[in-house]
């Protein structure tokens, strides 16, 4: 009898729990959508805080630069060794050329550039709001009459949606120029041969889907960022967690809706 | 406590005899003197009661010190007055306007009375000093640059950092931070002033010079204000020290008798409820056991 309302209690507590956890999973879903839509609404209309936008896109921008270009650098001359590795065995090593430059382009360029980003910067992102927000210098904000979504927000959406495409342009030209490097001295490709190949390989297609992608990257790393930032809690403990949330929320949505985002963009814009 | 029942908040500015419409507020509105902080039986709760109807008035020129443990709701009061957080239920009017129907947007006219000393001054880190004070007034834009500069620098002086301006916060002590704090929340010239444990972790020394300020101030501008602390020789201080400027230069008078004190009011909150409120005679005579054992 004891042990069966031992286990009655444990089933409601838990049971309860779980009720507690998923409400709180709806309440962040719901403040994230909230806040992200307040950020997009600030960017569109005035006043508009020219300073910190430009702060952020140097910040996002120039400041991301080192780690992109080796990123991007290293994935373009990996990804032609592993590549002529497996084409070689076709007899195909000339379309080396075609497969990295589709494959940056389309895929690693946006994907390894957004992460790279976030950690770099959607984390930075995170624990700088936390902070404030544990120092109350966002209450402080709003107390002094500004409003926290038009000041600090906004201005790090837009650096996100601008600044991670064109880092992934300069991810994606970094890339083919480490591939057709390996090309050139690793796989005894000619120069002239490899870039041909390139700019017959690539459609304005995947020029799109490259460009599409990175633009939803950006908005989720810096949202993220943004959104895990102000809602911590609990001191500098609570900034630490923050941090660690932004990089794993943003890195997993990232990729996820990298997935979808191929499905329909595939759709809409055909391989030809 | 009646309370008072506001026919239009945005006209009440101009037609101050609209503020009440009820013949027993009426009596309370002549009794305070158009409080400028009304609380009506405020109730606020989270995973517990935090605030469990709570009632005062701050009369204009007046100050009134909130004393109470951690967690009992000190904060909470000054942030509900500021508009940050909304009560549950109950009304707060603050200079006749009852704010816990504004939006963020409405709430922008009845924040720029007041001005906020925060826990530890929660200035902005990545601005000068010169920047977070004048902060406020870069903002609303209708001062040129070389105002807003002078008003900073006088701000400065009044707080005894005039050579500061170019500082970043990071380079100040903990007593320089809450007087820069204390200039940032003065330069607009607000009606009232609310400080949130401005000597908490503060040496006696250093918090004497914030304890001034706080008496300079209400003296020598006769802002209202509402002092949150649980330093009870700091909040004594601020009841028995008077200010006089004479010939460019601050008079400090100390009234030793503390039974013939006026405008200092005390109110002691505990577990988010009222449990005293009075003269800091009263407060000194009181035979409350809690009391009692707060003060010991």
């Amino acid at each position: 009898m004891i042990a069966e309302s031992r286990t009655l209690a444990y089933l409601v507590s838990l049971v309860r729990r779980l009720r507690e956890r998923f409400l709180q999973s709806v309440l962040s879903v719901q403040d994230y959508v909230l806040l992200s839509w307040r950020g997009l609404g600030a960017i569109v209309t005035p006043p508009r805080y020219t300073r910190e936008i430009v702060a952020q896109m140097d910040s996002l921008g120039v400041g991301s630069l080192s780690i992109v270009i080796l990123t991007g650098m290293f994935t373009g001359m990996v990804l032609t060794l592993q590549s002529a590795a497996s084409l070689d065995a076709f007899g195909a090593r000339p379309y080396v050329g075609r497969l990295v430059c589709v494959s940056m382009v389309r895929e690693l360029g946006p994907v390894l550039t957004a992460l790279m980003v976030t950690g770099r910067v959607g984390s930075g992102m995170a624990a700088e709001l936390g902070s404030m927000v544990v120092t109350q210098q966002i209450d402080a904000l709003r107390v002094l009459g500004s409003d926290p979504v038009r000041k600090l927000v906004a201005p790090r959406l837009l650096a996100g949606i601008t600044m991670v495409p064109i880092l992934t342009v300069i991810s994606d030209t970094l890339g083919i120029f480490g591939g057709s490097l390996i090309g050139i001295f690793n796989l005894k490709l000619s120069w002239e041969f490899f870039w041909r190949s390139v700019g017959n390989a690539l459609t304005i297609n995947d020029l799109v889907m490259g460009l599409a992608k990175p633009v939803v990257f950006g908005f989720i790393l810096s949202s993220v960022g943004c959104h895990m930032g102000l809602r911590t809690t609990g001191g500098t403990q609570g900034v630490g967690l923050s941090t660690t949330r932004s990089v794993v929320v943003a890195s997993v949505l990232i990729l996820s809706s990298d997935f979808f985002m191929t499905k329909v963009l595939l759709l809409l814009f055909p391989v030809t | 406590m009646p309370l008072p029942q506001r026919t239009d908040e945005r006209d009440q500015r101009e037609e101050p005899e609209r503020f009440f419409d009820s013949p027993s507020a009426e009596a309370l509105a002549r009794d305070v003197d158009e409080p400028v902080v009304w609380f009506g039986d405020v109730h606020l709760a989270y995973d517990r009661p935090i605030l469990k109807g709570v009632s005062f008035t701050l009369r204009p020129g007046t100050t009134k010190i909130v004393l109470g443990g951690s967690g009992s709701g000190k904060t909470t009061i000054l942030r509900l007055i500021l508009g940050l957080l909304k009560p549950d239920a109950g009304t707060i009017i603050v200079d006749g306007t009852s704010v816990a129907p504004l939006s963020e947007e409405e709430l922008r006219d009845v924040r720029l009375k007041i001005g906020m000393v925060f826990q530890e001054g929660a200035l902005f880190d990545s601005l000068t000093v010169g920047e977070n004070v004048g902060y406020r007034l870069i903002e609303d834009g209708q001062l040129g640059e070389e105002e807003i500069e002078e008003r900073v620098r006088e701000m400065l002086g009044f707080v005894g950092l005039a050579t500061h301006y170019d500082k970043m916060p990071s380079d100040l002590s903990g007593g320089q931070k809450r007087r820069v704090a204390f200039a940032r929340a003065l330069v607009a010239r607000p009606q009232i002033m609310l400080y949130d444990e401005p000597t908490t972790g503060l040496d006696p020394i250093t918090a004497t010079t914030i304890t001034d300020l706080i008496c300079k101030v209400r003296d020598l501008d006769g802002v209202s204000s509402i002092l949150v602390t649980h330093q009870l020789r700091d909040a004594y201080n601020v009841a028995r020290t008077f200010m006089l400027k004479k010939d460019d230069e601050y008079v400090t008078s100390v009234v030793e008798d503390m039974s013939t004190l006026e405008g200092t009011e005390f109110m002691m909150l505990r577990e988010g409820a009222v449990v005293f409120e009075g003269s800091p005679h009263d407060l000194q005579t009181s035979t409350d056991p809690y009391i009692r054992e707060f003060l010991s």
